[in-house]
């Protein structure tokens, strides 16, 4: 990860790197949502 | 359409320009009008980031592709999230450390002027040419099912996008984005509802999900790795992520939009808004498509959708054929319906083998009446081998015009009309930019107290072109289809080269120029030549860009340096 020193902090989850997996692990939970979802209903 | 259709949509796009205008006040440098004053908060840089990438065809043709195909084409946009995240840490805080107004820029610092032109001009053409396509396609589908005229429908969305594009710029641009998001999400959220709504009484949510499940509509996910299918979990991360981080990384259409953020924080939370609501957003379009196509399970629907060819069909020999078609069709889907109903009946009561067997008999019942549509589409292209075999674009707005009350019917095309405003505007803002900072500010030397009005003139200009493209368009038949993966031929490459300018230090100006070169005409006789998927060309254009660059930096390390330090994170 390259972190600009001068950075502020995001506004949300206190860091950037964890604002950072909070989007990929949204990602991750749309799949295995989605996964299921086409599984539930086929 | 009712009057209160009419009144509901005549207000909302006069509220999207006035709102344009009125908030676009104030631009008085060329930087002003570029740069929207790099004052926009994340919320206005992520909607209009989406805005950008929304057009009119992607409420058009979503639904439809999930009625036809199901749901798969969500995974399009896995890639996105993970490209959203990458250019938050790389691309951004460099694009802002080094005040550029275009994304092309940094190419000179990086390599030199050749490199960075080759982008520009990349990009110049390919978008150059999709904005055409994107106010074309919409007005073609809309001349089609209510008679409107093509050439005044054309000339109606140009004229309201630039009123308020070639005024104000960035900042107008970025508003009406967000009036035009509210009324794309009203008019589809309210859609989807009275879709559900619409339904047979008897048949719930989840019997009208069950019904679309049961017919492969909700097919969401496809692990299967195959390079040659276009929709699938592996396209859509690798592929779909080397073209995202493509286009919202090196297109300056998105790149413009996020450099307008404040500060490093509200361009990257723009950017990761855009990460998270998309594949939600692009789900619950897709889910509307399957409301759609259950409503037709109880509703006899038209062979094929698209009335246009239909007609040809009528006035030519096979007219009669067609006719028994359509007879046919509407028998078997009256059979079809009854399946339907009584698989639903069937999965009210608690017996697991009848549930089985009614759910084979809808599903062979499905298949017979697609055999007669299939039937019907070889009698179509037989009258006009030329005609489009898909209706994918024409089936929302069928259904929307047939069974949505007055007043939603308005507002839904007023859905459709923001759509193709917003991406319009975006991408004639950024050609105009692309051509003023990049081209005539670069290698004429420019004029700051000049430079607003040249902005808005080569706006204009662009705005012009594309409607006069978009004229051109409905000349070039099948030729759409290829200029609407033109986008797939060229991004990959000019990712190469931004991905070499980045981390690729060793390599200089002159390889990188010759690498993506080469890089293109090898992705160009793959789409000539192979059958390999567009969304693959992106990943490919990309690595072959590094590894040409390489080759040739080891092959010619005497080449001289580059003079300015190579940017660093």
């Amino acid at each position: 990860m390259i972190e600009p020193h001068h950075e502020p902090p995001p506004p949300l989850m206190g860091t950037w790197p964890k604002l950072y997996a909070a989007v990929l692990g949204a990602l991750l939970l749309c799949i295995i949502l989605l996964r299921l979802f086409s599984r539930m209903f086929s | 359409m009712s009057r209160l259709d009419w009144i509901v949509l005549g207000a909302s796009l006069l509220f999207v320009v006035l709102w344009g205008l009125h908030k676009g006040r104030g631009a008085k440098t060329g930087e002003s009008y570029i740069g929207g004053g790099r004052d926009h908060q994340w919320w206005l840089v992520g909607l209009s980031i989406i805005a950008t990438q929304t057009s009119a065809i992607t409420f058009l043709s979503t639904p439809g592709q999930a009625y036809v195909d199901g749901m798969r084409f969500v995974q399009f946009y896995f890639g996105l999230p993970l490209a959203a995240v990458v250019l938050s840490i790389t691309a951004i805080p460099l694009f802002h450390r080094l005040k550029a107004s275009t994304a092309y820029e940094i190419l000179e610092q990086r390599f030199d002027l050749k490199t960075r032109l080759l982008a520009a001009i990349l990009f110049l053409i390919q978008r150059g040419l999709a904005v055409g396509l994107t106010i074309y396609a919409p007005a073609l589908v809309l001349s089609v099912l209510l008679g409107w005229n093509l050439h005044a429908n054309i000339l109606l969305v140009g004229i309201l996008v630039m009123i308020y594009t070639v005024t104000g710029g960035t900042k107008a641009v970025a508003w009406a984005h967000s009036s035009q998001m509210v009324i794309v999400s009203l008019g589809m959220i309210l859609a989807g509802v009275m879709t559900a709504h619409r339904l047979p009484d008897h048949v719930s949510l989840g019997d009208a999900l069950h019904v679309a499940g049961g017919l492969g509509r909700l097919n969401a996910i496809d692990t299967s790795f195959d390079p040659n299918n276009r929709y699938n979990l592996w396209s859509g991360l690798i592929g779909g992520f080397f073209l995202m981080l493509s286009y919202f990384g090196t297109d300056q259409s998105q790149v413009q939009r996020y450099l307008a953020g404040s500060s490093v924080t509200q361009s990257r939370l723009g950017l990761l808004l855009n990460g998270l609501i998309k594949v939600p957003m692009q789900f619950l379009i897709l889910l509307l498509g399957a409301l759609v196509f259950v409503f037709y399970q109880f509703h006899t629907p038209p062979v094929f959708f698209n009335p246009g060819p239909v007609k040809q069909v009528m006035a030519g020999p096979d007219a009669a054929a067609y006719r028994n078609l359509e007879a046919e069709f509407a028998q078997a889907r009256e059979q079809q319906s009854a399946k339907a109903e009584a698989y639903v009946l069937t999965r009210h009561g608690t017996d697991a083998t009848a549930i089985a067997a009614a759910k084979a008999d809808l599903q062979q019942a499905h298949a017979q009446s697609e055999a007669l549509r299939g039937q019907a589409v070889k009698l179509i292209q037989k009258a006009n081998p030329g005609t489009n075999p898909s209706d994918t674009n024409y089936i929302f707005l069928t259904y929307v015009l047939s069974s949505l009350p007055a007043g939603l019917i308005g507002l839904v095309l007023a859905a459709v009309f923001s759509g193709s405003m917003s991406s319009m505007s975006g991408e004639i803002s950024a050609l105009g930019a692309t051509t003023v900072v990049d081209l005539w500010r670069r290698l004429r030397g420019g004029d700051p107290h000049r430079e607003v009005w040249v902005n808005r003139l080569a706006t204009f200009a662009w705005g012009c072109f594309a409607m006069a493209f978009a004229e051109y368009a409905a000349r070039l038949g099948s030729l759409i289809e290829a200029v609407n993966i033109l986008g797939s031929l060229f991004y990959g490459t000019i990712l190469g080269i931004f991905l070499v300018a980045f981390y690729v230090k060793r390599v200089r100006g002159g390889n990188a120029f010759w690498a993506a070169l080469v890089a293109e005409v090898v992705v160009l006789l793959c789409f000539a030549f192979t059958p390999i998927s567009f969304l693959w060309y992106n990943a490919i254009g990309c690595i072959l860009v590094v590894l040409f660059a390489l080759l040739f930096q080891a092959l010619a390390p005497a080449l001289p340096d580059a003079e300015v330090p190579v940017p660093t994170t």
